[in-house]
């Protein structure tokens, strides 16, 4: 599946638009990150679990909208935005949302 | 009476300690950062980045264009949170905290361009950055203060022959 966040895939065109389609997760930092990073917060620098935190938060999220996407029979999906909020404290949600189409080769 | 002195002087003594290591270590690191992310956009200055969310003219098919992702954590050390505490007793510019959100900036748009020259691409099209919050109330002297930064683009071929690493 293509996945983009421009309005057009280059070297394709849209013959069909499905819908927007959308993909979420609520992640929570578990405690020894916790401790690791209030270390981290004495001497700065990158804190590597949060990192990884968002990573796979987004991959999560990323997947759940795909999988939509597939469900539409949609190849592609465009215009994908990433936004996050605050649940409570210690723990992310990332929403990602696009829209589905079918594209084929030619500009 | 002695008691006393000790309860006043330890705790300032800890305080100045940290502030000493914040100082030391923290700008030690925050300046190897700073070096390695020179370091590493002049190595990928042969790539195109932009913010339009539309590609001008054509670009090629192939490699199929890809969204990127890239995602950046960068804390405070003690001394820029304690400098920002007293900031915040007389308003204005906090100065540690705008130049660690830079950097948060810096590393996750590199991380998205670097994979982009990575997988073969020469242009990143309508990067994104936006600011997120794990630290729980991070920046607001609640939590523990922090930059976490996602970047994300749409990594294409530009039309034309493809752009190389000027040493490749």
């Amino acid at each position: 599946m293509i996945v983009v966040n421009t309005e057009t895939v280059p070297g394709y065109r849209v013959v069909k638009v499905l819908g927007l389609v959308q993909g979420n997760t609520v992640r929570a930092k578990h405690l020894g990150r916790d401790i690791g990073a209030g270390l981290k917060n004495l001497v700065g620098g990158e804190i590597k679990s949060y990192t990884e935190l968002l990573t796979e938060a987004r991959r999560e999220a990323t997947e759940r909208m795909m999988a939509q996407a597939q469900q539409l029979g949609a190849n592609a999906i465009l215009g994908v935005r990433f936004a996050t909020s605050a649940v409570m404290a210690g723990a992310a949600e990332l929403y990602v949302y696009g829209t589905a189409v079918s594209v084929e080769p030619g500009a | 009476m002695d008691l006393m002195w000790l309860q006043v002087l330890v705790p300032l003594g800890v305080v100045g300690l940290l502030l000493l290591l914040g100082a030391v270590v923290g700008g030690s690191r925050e300046r190897a950062h700073l070096a390695d992310l020179d370091r590493r956009e002049r190595a990928v200055a042969h790539m195109l980045v932009t913010g339009l969310r539309r590609v001008p003219g054509t670009a090629a098919a192939a490699p199929t264009p890809k969204l990127l992702t890239g995602e950046a954590a960068i804390g405070a050390d003690y001394l820029k949170t304690f400098v920002a505490g007293l900031r915040k007793l007389v308003g204005g510019e906090v100065r540690s905290y705008r130049k660690m959100l830079a950097r948060a900036r810096r590393e996750a748009t590199l991380r998205v361009v670097e994979a982009a020259a990575r997988e073969g691409y020469d242009a990143v099209y309508a990067l994104r950055l936006e600011s997120s919050d794990i630290g729980g109330n991070a920046l607001s002297g609640q939590g523990m203060p922090m930059a976490v930064i996602l970047a994300y683009g749409t990594a294409c071929r530009r039309a034309g022959p493809a752009q190389v690493p000027p040493q490749a």
